[in-house]
């Protein structure tokens, strides 16, 4: 009863590969310590956004930073790879109809107003492009704290964009002052009544040839229909502009993969942790994962490594200084001679860059080059070289990596 | 320019000056306060938030111990809700002298500090993480207090009795009429003009920055040396009682559990400017291994702040300079008629947070001496104004108030439960732009995810209230996020450094700060730019 | 609350992934979430003041713990919130009454035909609902006529083969005999001897109400009971699945029991039935021959039982029989979270939350739905209208296995 792969891991380069094993046939576990980071981020798949400046095209940006830092992991992927996954990503995700290409990256604003650039937006949010200079009337809710329109849309436009903005008052929740965005999700995709009156009372406010941008919480089961039904309510565009978490568009490109991981007999295990391997001649026969009860080993054939980066404790900064990759105790590269920190905070960091080196197909190497396990695969975070915040890269790091080091265990595999 | 006439100015808003000008308005003068900045961001601010009992000097300085006890019945009593009563407790752990014990039980005995012997074992159920390996333990009546609360208090206690207090009132430099001091001209730092403050007399009570206006004044070598303090605050209270080192008063041999935190202090360094406080690893290192001594695993946990504060040490020409906790930290008074011949002015300086109220009656009773007139300080027997005055602080008292708000009022900073009514009427009180301010009171941001969530709903909020446009509104947000990254960068590791991780994936990944227009905080908001649809 | 509980609030980053996938936060605003009332609100209470009594809203389905990725015990620090609030409040009759199965069973049990009637009648439990606070339409479960234990006890065992112990909870004891029957018969036939010792409730609905005490003399009578056969070397196996995972970690850990060596013992031996029987599977030690069941069924894995960590075993175990389609409901929680759904003030509540799941149960058509837990089973049951089986229950008919009778 042994998989073929357990991935460890449940964020987005985990469960790309987990999908992209399953699509193979192949029958794979997932490990996770808990829901992975999905949950946080926009909904937005990120390439390249800055280099330190603005990116208008993610496909020559990344092959000229491919040149100037052969560390990062776009230099392992490569633009090709890059580009099919952002296709099979648009496809394991369906009807949330992801849009954009590496051709051109959309700017959206962001929910200070800032202009953010990204490659692929679901089709809820890409209406938001400030490119073609769009009319915009972004919409708030009285009962949401999580979104301030009329900050956001002072902003935009001192930025030269049209911006009106306004508060709405249908809430899910009548009574209550605090509710959160994943309420306002949930109860637009139950209850008919409360779209219909969002719908009425945003109506009667936005002017034609405007837009809307309202926060990004229009349904979480039933999400493309919950936008697409508001919008023809208005009569009016309306563009999803995500804000803090709990994200919702996260949370619905999870679901889609989730879905499909259960459909194709994938098991996932949330709240286990991976303590260590069972290894033998420079392979690893099986993770050890802490259960209630007891360590378990988890045979497979192959290991897929997603546990993150310093955010999730897939690496871990000890006191003293030294980094650790917490599962497998594998070498850290690119760990900062001098001060791991900066002291501007929105400055580099230094320490951004630690984590795993890797040979072309994803497998983690020491410092001398040579691959420590040979079937153990990492993806996403933790890998070395990027910066994927200020870069706005760490999306297409997940996806794409995730994707290789599945297609690389296929091969393997065979 | 505007003219401000009163009859005292006092210099400096911190514990001392706050008490000054509370005692003085309470006895009928006219008064003024003015701080550069907002008050208490001085070495009030900056402190560990212990209120003495006095155990610490018992041996050591006698003198400060009763002052110590004294000033701690009186503020238990005038501001029973700044403070929250601990209790404290000195413990002889494996590192301290096992014979200092006996002196120290006899010294409080001598200077009134109530002391009493509890089992090891009794220690041990009351503070279940102190290290298991002490000999003896003693229960006093240490206490913790809210610096800013205090302040704020005495703020508003001094202009319920008539006096003005105005922050961001740098002073540019002293008026002179002949030999006497006669007040001081200010920079509003909000409309960028002077404010030109005549008053019979000035109080200068800057602290560590005392020798530098003594010097504007013309009263130089006013000598007070800059002691800088390093502490740490952990993410949640270790301890509920203060927890003491018993042996002569040493680095980083207290922690206090204050508000939702416990905090290790402190460092003892000379240094030349008080607004220059560095930060060193070695430092850091040093208190956290001091903490393992008293909570076994305290380096270890998660750290969730460090800062810096600067003692006034007035410098005594007896003792050498380099040591600088020899150096009396009783009050240093300093009467400028007598000593330069010039009238009008006194300095006030030294001293710490626990006896306040103490140093502020010397200094007062000097001026009124100076002045020839006969008025007693009533500042001991008139309690605090407050929402609560006749209690103590206690803990749970933010999550009690939620609970009974938790369906009307949203909450913005979910870590110390800060809710949006509270936010709002503190910015209508303070009339302020600045979330730094704010924050200090209210403790917005200061909680496990250091901002990550409130700064922008905080500032989101501040833009809606009117009082920033969009440019100053991203340059608050952005100055409050290295403001909260300066305190935890040099303690990031582990959980903190997670959390720091996902701060930065939210304002920079999500939000994308670093993109968005600058503008200057503090200044008059533009008319926002963008049409509110009603 | 025990330090290492508290202290794992430390790991909090206020990412807010747990509030996303509580079910109780979701269906009612008199839970504020599982960040606010663990990690969040701990920072504020000192032990004996408990403030905040909106706690005693969160249900202990430990979901929260299951998603957090960093770690934190969120419904550890609830659960002992909760007790310190009860201690403090004090703890009404009804609570003390639901949390007591098995005392309830053994009272119940000589008068079971009129017990279980009465409960059906709309009079008495309108006024139970108003005296005790049960509502009136809680899915009170209808007492055996014999306990598990009376059967077991005459129940002629194989000789020989290895040895397995069977823990059966109050569940299968005064309420469910047959699951504990099936479950024998399923273990024999798997070629093991077992072995049912006297036993009593684990105190895990104790646990919940936050009786500590009580619970702990409870579970700590059962590790007696138990310990000297897991020395022996034998395997526990459970068919509760959320009294196996009191036993494996919650009663450790929330009941601050982790220095008692008989539970720890037992709990390195404790095992959910499913989780064993697949890795006999994985020994090569568990019969296939099983007969086709054509039909789909929906299954619904209980929060306790994602609370092992084991993965879905009942589906590795169902897919080796024939024609037998399951799907795997991607449905949170029942509602009932043992006896929250039973309370008053809770039991809409806990109907909001399970209502998607009792809708598709309802719409898959299918005569029957498959779950771990006896009360999740109870709650499905009572509010879909269709019945639900334990997974062995489908391998039991899928081997063939008649009934087995007291000899």
């Amino acid at each position: 009863m042994s998989p073929d792969v357990v991935v460890v891991g449940g964020g987005l380069a985990g469960l790309t590969a987990a999908l992209r094993l399953v699509q193979d046939g192949r029958r794979v576990v997932v490990v996770a310590k808990g829901v992975g980071a999905t949950h946080l981020t926009g909904g937005t798949i990120d390439v390249l956004g800055y280099t330190p400046d603005r990116v208008d095209s993610p496909r020559s940006a990344v092959s000229e930073l491919v040149g100037a830092r052969p560390d990062h992991p776009y230099a392992r992927l490569g633009v090709e790879l890059l580009e099919r996954s952002l296709d099979w990503f648009t496809e394991a995700t369906g009807t949330l109809g992801y849009t954009g290409s590496m051709d051109e990256n959309l700017l959206l604003p962001s929910a200070v107003g800032a202009q953010r650039p990204t490659a692929l937006a679901p089709a809820s949010m890409a209406g938001g492009d400030l490119r073609p200079s769009p009319r915009v009337l972004i919409a708030g809710f009285r009962a949401l704290k999580d979104f301030y329109p009329a900050y956001l849309a002072d902003n935009l436009t001192r930025a030269g964009i049209e911006a009106r903005s306004t508060l709405l008052a249908a809430s899910p929740r009548p009574g209550e002052a605090d509710v959160n965005g994943l309420i306002y999700a949930a109860a637009l995709d139950a209850d008919g009544g409360f779209r219909r009156r969002l719908a009425e009372e945003l109506a009667a406010r936005v002017e034609s040839g405007e837009s809307v941008g309202l926060p990004a919480v229009l349904g979480l089961e039933k999400a493309p229909e919950v936008w697409r039904e508001l919008q023809d309510r208005i009569g009016a565009p309306i563009f999803e502009i995500p804000t803090l978490p709990p994200s919702v568009p996260g949370m619905r490109v999870h679901r889609r993969f989730a879905a499909a991981l259960r459909k194709g007999a994938a098991r996932s295990i949330v709240g286990a942790v991976a303590v260590g391997a069972e290894t033998r001649n420079g392979s690893i026969d099986a993770v050890v994962v802490q259960d209630a009860a007891r360590k378990r080993p988890y045979r497979a054939r192959a290991f897929v490594l997603a546990t993150g980066g310093f955010a999730s404790g897939g690496l871990d900064l000890e006191l003293g200084g030294n980094v650790r990759e917490s599962v497998l105790g594998l070498p850290v590269a690119g760990t900062p001679d001098g001060s791991a920190f900066a002291a501007g905070a929105l400055d580099p960091q230094p320490l951004s860059r630690a984590g795993l080196a890797v040979d072309d197909e994803l497998r983690p190497v020491d410092a001398d080059g040579k691959v420590v396990y040979d079937n153990v695969y990492a993806a996403g975070a933790m890998l070395a070289g990027a910066e994927p915040w200020r870069e706005k890269s760490g999306d297409g790091i997940s996806i794409a990596s995730g994707i290789r080091a599945a297609e690389a265990i296929g091969e393997r595999l065979q | 320019m505007t003219r401000i006439s009163t009859e005292v100015l006092v210099i400096g808003g911190g514990a001392t000056g706050v008490g000054v000008v509370r005692d003085v308005a309470m006895r009928g003068f006219d008064a003024v306060l003015v701080d550069r900045v907002d008050f208490g961001e001085g070495t009030t601010g900056r402190y560990h938030g212990l209120l003495h009992s006095g155990g610490r000097y018992a041996v050591k300085d006698p003198v400060s111990a009763r002052e110590c006890i004294a000033e701690n019945a009186v503020l238990r009593r005038i501001a029973g809700e700044c403070i929250e009563d601990t209790g404290g407790l000195f413990v002889t752990t494996p590192a301290d002298d096992p014979d200092y014990a006996d002196r120290f039980v006899q010294g409080c005995s001598d200077t009134g500090v109530p002391v009493e012997e509890i089992a090891v074992a009794e220690a041990l159920r009351r503070e279940p993480l102190l290290n298991p390996r002490i000999s003896r333990a003693f229960v006093v009546p240490d206490a913790s207090m809210d610096a800013w609360k205090t302040i704020w208090a005495c703020v508003r206690s001094a202009q319920e009795y008539g006096a003005r207090a105005l922050p961001y009132h740098p002073v540019m430099r002293i008026l002179r009429d002949g030999d006497r001091v006669a007040g001081a001209v200010c920079r509003d730092e909000r409309t960028g003009e002077d404010v030109e403050i005549e008053s019979r007399f000035t109080i200068n009570a800057t602290g560590a920055w005392a020798g530098r206006l003594a010097d504007l004044a013309g009263a130089p070598g006013v000598t007070v040396v800059p002691g800088k303090g390093i502490m740490i605050a952990t993410n949640h209270r270790l301890v509920n009682t203060v927890v003491n080192r018993c042996d002569m008063p040493g680095d980083g041999d207290i922690i206090v559990p204050i508000r939702t935190v416990s905090v290790i202090g402190t460092t003892d360094s000379p240094v030349d400017d008080p607004d220059d406080l560095p930060i060193t690893a070695d430092e850091v290192r040093e208190m956290l291994d001091a903490g393992d001594e008293l909570v076994p695993g305290f380096s270890s946990a998660r750290q969730l702040r460090v800062w810096a504060g600067a003692r006034p040490l007035f410098k005594d020409d007896k003792a050498a300079a380099a040591d600088t906790r020899d150096i009396s930290r009783g009050l240093a008074l300093v009467d400028h008629a007598e000593r330069d011949g010039l009238g009008g002015l006194i300095t006030i300086t030294g001293g710490k947070a626990t006896t306040f109220r103490l140093m502020a009656e010397v200094a007062v009773d000097a001026m009124c001496e100076q002045l020839g007139v006969e008025r007693r300080s009533r500042t001991a027997e008139e309690v605090l104004p407050g929402e609560n005055p006749d209690g103590h602080y206690w803990l749970g008292s933010r999550l009690a108030r939620r609970e009974r708000t938790m369906h009307d009022d949203q909450l913005i900073c979910e870590c110390e439960l800060v809710s949006r009514g509270r936010l709002e009427e503190a910015i209508a009180r303070r009339g302020t732009q600045n979330l730094d301010d704010i924050r200090r009171v209210l403790r917005l941001g200061m909680g496990p995810c250091q901002g990550g969530f409130c700064i922008y709903r905080a500032t989101g909020i501040l833009h809606d209230e009117r009082r920033l446009d969009g440019p100053a509104a991203n340059a608050a947000l952005r100055a409050f996020v290295q403001e909260r990254w300066k305190g935890v960068q040099p303690i990031l590791f582990g959980d903190q450094l997670r959390q720091a991780r996902l701060d930065e994936w939210i304002f920079q990944g999500l939000l994308d700060i670093e993109h968005v227009a600058d503008g200057e905080v503090g200044a008059e908001p533009e008319p926002v730019a963008a049409k509110e649809v009603v | 609350m025990t330090i290492e509980i508290r202290s794992s609030l430390d790991h909090c980053v206020k990412c807010t992934i747990c509030e996303s996938h509580c079910p109780f936060s979701a269906a009612t605003p008199l839970f504020p979430g599982p960040k606010y009332a663990g990690p969040q609100s701990e920072r504020f209470r000192l032990a004996g003041r408990s403030p905040d009594d909106s706690v005693d809203y969160c249900s202990s389905c430990g979901i929260c713990t299951q998603v957090c990725p960093q770690g934190v015990k969120i419904a550890e620090i609830n659960t002992q919130a909760r007790a310190a609030l009860k201690e403090e409040r004090g703890i009404r009759l009804r609570d003390q009454l639901l949390a007591r199965p098995s005392l309830n069973g053994r009272l119940a049990m000589p008068v079971a035909p009129l017990a279980n009637l009465s409960f059906r009648l709309p009079p008495l439990r309108v006024a139970m609902e108003r005296t005790v606070g049960i509502h009136r339409d809680a899915p009170l479960p209808q007492v055996a006529k014999r306990t598990f234990q009376h059967w077991a006890r005459r129940h002629r065992a194989p000789l020989g083969g290895p040895a397995v112990v069977y823990f059966h909870g109050c569940g299968a004891n005064y309420y469910e005999p047959r699951t504990g029957r099936m479950a024998v018969a399923l273990l024999e036939h798997a070629g093991y001897r077992v072995i049912v010792p006297p036993q009593d409730c684990c105190g895990l609905p104790l646990q919940s109400n936050g009786i500590f005490p009580a619970a702990r003399r409870y579970t700590l009578r059962l590790a007696r009971s138990l310990a000297p056969y897991a020395r022996a070397g034998l395997d526990i196996v459970a068919t509760s699945t959320s009294c196996g995972l009191m036993l494996k970690r919650e009663a450790r850990e929330i009941l601050d029991l982790e220095d008692d060596e008989d539970l720890r013992v037992v709990s390195e031996r404790t095992y959910d039935i499913c989780e064993w029987l697949r890795d006999r599977l994985d020994d090569d030690r568990l019969p296939t021959d099983f007969r086709p069941l054509p039909m789909r069924v929906p299954y619904h894995a209980p929060c306790q039982q994602r609370g092992h960590a084991i993965g879905k075993p009942a589906l590795d175990l169902l897919a080796l029989v024939p024609e037998l389609e399951v799907d795997e409901l991607d449905t949170a929680c029942c509602g009932v979270a043992g006896t929250y759904g039973f309370k008053r003030e809770k039991y809409d509540i806990g109907m909001r939350v399970g209502d998607r799941l009792f809708r598709l149960v309802r719409e898959s058509g299918a005569r029957l739905s498959v779950c771990d837990s006896e009360t999740c089973r109870w709650q499905i049951a009572h509010h879909s209208g269709v019945r639900s089986v334990h997974p062995i229950e489908l391998l039991y008919r899928a081997y063939g296995l008649d009934e087995p009778r007291p000899r």
